[in-house]
């Protein structure tokens, strides 16, 4: 039985369905967001909040017959609650806590890898500086508006275009 | 492990448990040299089971405050759930008013219900009169076969128009409104006056042929000449006009109708035909004003 099936036996009112897309899916909800937040308190709250309206809502996902992927759509509310989350707290005139990088070496696994001519796409990706990588990550990957991102990385929506352009202008030059 | 191309994100590979172990425990964050094998490991992630499954698994054994902030989300969830009121699944009658809601009323108005109810009276009082007619030697050409070709006219009348559906100004402003919603609530109507037709003829010996094609010679016909005058007149009309040319006639000098003879069918089809192409082409008209009438 997939994600999609599981939604559809929530959306019927089904707990035993509804414990077992969280027992699947929350671990990497959790991991996903913790790269996102530093926050665990803000993380708990967020993933409360995504998997309540799941239960709430999951009649909407099964009922649209859109054939999307129940994950993606997790994902897809689990990413507008944190940045719904990151400006109530901003709101509350506390600084947006963002993941703070935990120093470690860098593996010798990837220092080989890094000496080995990649991807031209993967080798951009890495020499980009960590802020613009950071704009490119919550807008290409997460799939975020221009706003959402600057709340999610407390910073102005002005410097979110600079760094997308900028980010944008690089990889371009490296491709070419 | 191969790189981060052949090794996660294009559906051949899975990711690498040793980096799914790092990608779990947060350590992988913190040299940009992986930033883009870990792009490919979040999309894979978000496509594959069994790598979520075993990403489970590393949390587990790798990341004991990840595994606690899980718990504490499941115990608060678990709470929260059973008081929780939930998305009432659709419904097609709203419990206790007695409306319709969902696809319902789409196809039928409020207005609908009665004059479908009124059709199938009429209808009910032909087939009524022509079996009394029938055990006196049939003097008169079948009622059922006069009423007929007009009989869904009076129940298409009342699929669009301003003053039979109350809520016909809230669905002319929907995304839904035009000829499509016309002729799903003419398809409506059909589904019940073709069959009580089909019915009636049977019982008084009528056979569906000679007036299936006239019957929907008339409905497309009082679309199309609703997408000009409204379809309300449009359909008033036309019954009248059958009527007063038709059914008037014959009953009078008690023949059947030229018109209605086998003969006539091939010009039904060509006129059904003709109309058809008429509503099609002038399809914007029922989202104008001018239909509204």
């Amino acid at each position: 039985m997939d994600e999609e099936e599981l939604v559809r036996l929530v959306a019927r009112g089904d707990r035993a369905a509804f414990e077992e897309l969280y027992r699947r899916t929350s671990p990497w909800l959790a991991v996903r967001l913790r790269r996102r937040c530093g926050d665990d308190e803000l993380v708990a709250e967020v993933m409360q909040d995504t998997y309540l309206a799941v239960w709430r809502a999951a009649a909407a996902f099964a009922g649209a017959g859109v054939g999307g992927s129940a994950v993606g759509w997790l994902w897809t509310i689990a990413a507008r609650r944190l940045v719904d989350a990151l400006r109530r707290r901003a709101r509350d005139a506390r600084p947006p806590p963002t993941a703070l990088p935990v120093a470690v070496a860098p593996a010798a696994e990837d220092e080989v890898l890094q000496a080995t001519v990649g991807d031209p796409v993967g080798e951009a990706l890495r020499r980009l500086a960590p802020e613009l990588r950071q704009v490119l990550r919550a807008m290409v990957l997460d799939g975020l508006t221009v706003r959402e991102t600057s709340v999610l990385l407390g910073v102005p929506e002005g410097t979110v275009k600079t760094r997308a352009r900028r980010a944008r202008i690089a990889l371009r030059e490296a491709l070419s | 492990m191969s790189r981060g191309k052949g090794g996660t994100g294009d559906g051949t590979g899975h990711v690498p448990a040793e980096l799914l172990d790092r990608y779990a425990a947060g350590t992988a964050d913190a040299d940009a040299g992986t930033a883009d094998v870990l792009w490919a490991v979040e999309v894979h992630l978000e496509s594959c089971a069994a790598c979520r499954d075993r990403l489970a698994g590393a949390v587990a054994r790798r990341s004991p405050q990840t595994s606690l902030l899980l718990e504490q989300v499941r115990d608060g969830l678990v709470a929260e759930v059973t008081r929780s009121p939930r998305m009432p699944p659709r419904r097609r009658w709203l419990p206790g008013t007695g409306r319709l809601s969902g696809w319902a009323a789409w196809r039928v108005t409020p207005a609908l219900l009665p004059r479908l109810g009124m059709t199938v009276l009429v209808v009910l009082v032909a087939v009524g009169l022509d079996l009394a007619d029938g055990a006196d030697a049939g003097r008169y050409p079948s009622l059922v076969l006069l009423l007929a070709p007009v009989a869904p006219l009076a129940a298409v009348a009342a699929a669009w128009s301003r003053g039979l559906d109350p809520a016909h100004e809230l669905v002319v402003a929907s995304p839904r409104a035009g000829l499509d919603l016309v002729l799903r609530r003419t398809a409506a109507v059909l589904a019940v006056v073709i069959p009580a037709l089909g019915a009636a003829g049977w019982l008084v010996g009528v056979s569906p042929a000679r007036w299936l094609l006239p019957c929907l010679a008339f409905t497309v016909g009082a679309l199309a000449l609703g997408e000009v005058v409204g379809l309300h007149r449009a359909a008033s009309g036309l019954a009248l006009g059958w009527a007063a040319v038709v059914v008037g006639p014959s009953l009078v000098t008690a023949r059947p109708p030229v018109l209605l003879a086998a003969a006539s069918l091939p010009g039904w089809a060509a006129a059904t035909a003709a109309v058809a192409v008429v509503v099609v082409v002038r399809r914007r008209a029922y989202t104008e004003l001018e239909s509204l009438r």
